[in-house]
């Protein structure tokens, strides 16, 4: 009999079954699609800005202390230091374990900078170890080089961007049918045809060519391939401890009596199915992931439970009027209201369901992307809450 | 072109949200630059494919396996794949249908034809030169595995020869094409199972359930066929009988994509749609209401199992593996290749022949790295298993072969029933 159901295959709900795993729990992950890990950079933001303001954070884990004392209702808050180091300890060790080891900042503690695919200077605390060349608080000027006729990616825009800042930068471009024949390309499938080591030796001696001495050079940024890469192995790794990794499973329906889900039930050619468990682990992701929703009347629902939520009251209050305010905007701080312990909660403080846990971006109180917290929350909440389910 | 609406299927098309995420897992556009992937031959071209143009804009869609990887991993419900299919579709009424796929669509004539004398059929067409020639005028590529006519005679004639169980509890049994001609063994098997759990098997007539015709844009002769199934089957629906079946391609055009495709649901499409299993989703269902019998024998052997596309469209989760799980001594190990790469009759064709082996790559490698002591390899589809079998050199068998090997009735290695579940079903 499965003991715990995570539902979502985000970076939340990775951790979350992973850690069940590792603990000897028969899990099975039940999701409708991948999560953010997708289309984010496939770094691990912990915390790059706090609201309302835009000086970036240098020392994330004491700042994350702070978030605890100003808003005592953030995820954060919700988590001792304990908790927190032992997520961290955790993932890198997976990281390791699973063959693509992320790194920290030179300065431990301390948050790494790396490009943006804009040039901007993004704080994130945590990156694959082949990202660590872009780190900029080294001194090395950089080489930025794109591939002609490949959209989204500008080098000179790059270079301008952080040259402006004060980092030396120059771009060049190389022809794209260097690697391909295609006449667009995304970055995936450009990450396919690298995989092939003659395609990657011509890249290798033309950068060559390219390169000064002393330079570091910056190629193709846009995202995904490294989150990509990181599902994929954390999946694998999850088939290997003999979890069920099932997605293209969207739940419809649950049961539940008294205090406790019985099952869920997804959409499926035939007959829906029903996944029964012990307990249940929400990692569905926000209002951005799916894990909440909205309909036309402004009405805001928690998609799978229906579990109580704290959400703006009317869809006047969903938005700042500027895009770009520091403060962010509510609709986006929208979420499951949990207690210390990772279970949802309705209004008065009261546990919805004696066997259900939440993590990830689908908790209230906090705005993952504004505060560039996205990847800290899925691996603290995740291993927390599923460090709870595992002890009940 | 054909009569259906586009709606149901084309109104998720704006439910794209350009996240690439389908064209990152499309194993055909990883290993071929003629494809440019399912965001841009499906949701993004057909845009362009609604306002009423004379002739599709885009030709590369032809390259789509019909796989629906793209489907399982779009976080937004675009329904991928069947955006694709009346995409060729649409080709197909356009410009009419190439002999091969028209011969392709036809493979249960085939089957027919060459059952009437297998020996002489597999020598005429399965040698060097019938396969060159084929590949040389058809474009039926020489090295694809395409199955040999089973010398034993067809399913439905074994099943009317031999005495059958009678019994309260009735099951139909949907054998599929390949199943009567190629490998009536694992309908043998499905039967040998059935009765052994104390169930009447039926097999009603019943003809080929239309997916090579959908896959290669023949929508109404498809429809024919659906429709006939259709008529054949409800009757037995309607009696509350459940109707399983064996090659999980099948089951999922009967049960979806044919009705979703062609857009014909009605009442009655679901009442055939609640009645139909896959037959380890039903052993499933039986062990989870207490009623499957485990007494199984020992199986000591490792068995890669390769999770086929079209048992992963169905969204039942992994039945066989549940079942077979149940098997003491029986290591069997999943992979995560996400297609064999001949998806239907995709790999058949010698243009793409090349591609369908890269595609199954994966699949290969993860068989092969299950060592030699892995004699087996198992699938839900046979086209999985033929291909992994040509992909690997070990033998495919199918679930229910397992299981019944593991009611010691059947015999993994001939391929055939054990005198016990003869004797059994002769009683
Ligand atoms: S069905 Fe398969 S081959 Fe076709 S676009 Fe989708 S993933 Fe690619
Ligand atoms: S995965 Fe779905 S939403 Fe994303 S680009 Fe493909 S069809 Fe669109």
């Amino acid at each position: 009999m499965t003991e715990l159901v995570v539902i979502g295959a985000g970076l939340a709900g990775l951790i979350a079954a992973t850690r069940a795993a590792q603990a000897g729990h028969q899990v099975k992950i039940v999701a409708k699609g991948f999560g953010a890990t997708h289309w984010h950079a496939g770094s691990i933001d912990l915390l790059g800005y706090f609201p309302n303001e835009t000086i970036a954070i240098q020392r994330p884990l004491d700042a994350m202390r702070d978030v605890a004392r100003v808003q005592p209702q953030h995820p954060y808050a919700l988590l001792s230091d304990a908790q927190i180091t032992d997520a961290l300890k955790n993932f890198l060790a997976l990281t390791r374990e699973i063959g693509l080891p992320y790194v920290g900042a030179i300065q431990d503690g301390d948050n790494l900078w790396l490009p943006s695919p804009v040039g901007a200077a993004r704080p994130t605390f945590l990156a694959p170890h082949a990202q660590r060349a872009g780190d900029l608080t080294r001194a090395e000027p950089m080489l930025i080089v794109g591939l002609r006729g490949m959209r989204d990616f500008y080098p000179e825009l790059i270079a301008e961007n952080l040259g402006k800042q004060g980092h030396p930068a120059r771009a060049a471009f190389l022809p794209l049918d260097l690697i391909t024949d295609r006449r667009d390309i995304t970055t995936v499938q450009l990450a396919y045809a690298l995989d092939d080591p003659a395609r990657r030796a011509r890249l290798a001696s033309e950068l060559k060519k390219l390169a000064q001495a002393g330079e570091r050079i910056g190629v193709i940024g846009p995202n995904s391939v490294p989150g990509i890469r990181l599902t994929n192995a954390l999946c694998n790794h999850l088939r290997q401890l003999g979890a069920r990794v099932d997605v293209n499973m969207d739940v419809i329906a649950f049961r539940a009596e008294g205090d406790r889900v019985l099952w869920i039930e997804s959409e499926a050619s035939g007959r829906p199915l029903k996944h029964r468990a012990e307990k249940f682990l929400l990692a569905t992701g926000g209002i951005l992931g799916g894990g909440i929703n909205t309909d036309h009347t402004g009405k805001i629902r928690e998609t799978i439970f229906d579990m109580p939520l704290v959400a703006p009251r009317d869809r006047g209050q969903w938005f700042r009027a500027r895009f770009f305010d520091p403060a962010g905007h509510p609709i986006f701080r929208a979420g499951i209201p949990v207690n210390r312990e990772f279970q949802p909660v309705d209004a008065n403080g009261a546990r919805v369901f004696a066997n259900v846990w939440a993590a990830g971006s689908t908790l209230a109180h906090c705005d993952p992307i504004l505060e560039r917290a996205l990847e800290g929350i899925a691996i603290t909440t995740g291993s927390a809450a599923a460090c709870f389910a595992g002890q009940k | 072109m054909h009569t259906a609406s586009w709606h149901s299927v084309g109104m998720t098309l704006d439910e794209c949200i350009k996240c690439n995420i389908c064209t990152a897992y499309c194993p055909v556009a990883a290993v071929t630059e003629k494809f440019p992937g399912p965001k841009y031959a499906g949701p993004q071209a057909q845009r362009f494919r609604e306002s009423g143009q004379l002739k599709s804009p885009d030709l590369s869609v032809d390259y789509c396996s019909a796989c629906r990887v793209c489907n399982e991993v779009c976080p937004s419900g675009v329904k991928i794949a069947e955006i694709n299919a009346r995409a060729k579709a649409q080709i197909v009424a356009e410009r009419g249908i190439p002999l091969r796929n028209w011969f392709f669509g036809r493979n249960e004539i085939l089957g027919m034809i060459g059952n009437l004398a297998p020996q002489i059929a597999n020598l005429g067409f399965h040698n060097p030169f019938s396969r060159l020639m084929a590949e040389k005028i058809l474009g039926v590529a020489r090295h694809a595995p395409i199955p040999h006519w089973s010398t034993r005679g067809s399913f439905a004639s074994w099943f009317n020869r031999t005495p059958r169980l009678k019994s309260e509890n009735k099951v139909v049994y949907f054998h599929g094409c390949s199943t009567n001609y190629y490998e009536p063994e694992v309908g043998q098997a499905a039967v040998a199972v059935l009765e052994h759990l104390g169930y009447e098997a039926i097999v009603p007539p019943q003809n080929c359930c239309g997916l090579p015709m959908l896959n290669n844009g023949e929508f109404p002769a498809a429809e024919k066929l659906y429709r006939s199934n259709l008529a054949k089957l409800l009757p037995y629906a309607d009696r509350g009988y459940p109707i399983v079946g064996t090659s999980v391609s099948c089951v999922l055009v009967l049960r979806e994509e044919a009705s979703e495709m062609l857009d014909i649901e009605n009442d009655q499409t679901r009442r055939f749609k609640n009645a139909l299993w896959d037959l380890s989703e039903w052993l499933r269902d039986l062990h989870e209401q207490g009623k499957l019998d485990t007494n199984f024998r020992e199986l000591k052997m490792i068995l890669p199992y390769h999770v086929s596309c079209q048992a992963r469209a169905h969204r039942m989760g992994r039945p066989s593996l549940d079942v077979m799980t149940l098997i003491p001594g029986l290591d069997v190990r999943e992979g995560n290749a996400k297609c064999c790469g001949l998806a239907g009759t995709y790999g058949y064709k010698s243009e793409k022949y090349e591609i369908a082996m890269k595609v199954g790559a994966d699949a290969f490698r993860f068989v092969r790295a299950q060592g030699d002591d892995a004699r087996m390899v198992t699938s839900d589809s046979e086209i999985c298993r033929w291909q992994l079998q040509h992909g690997t050199q070990k033998l495919g068998r199918a679930p229910i072969e397992i299981l019944a090997a593991a009611y010691g009735l059947y015999d993994l290695d001939q391929r055939r029933l054990n005198t016990v579940a003869l004797q059994k079903s002769s009683l």
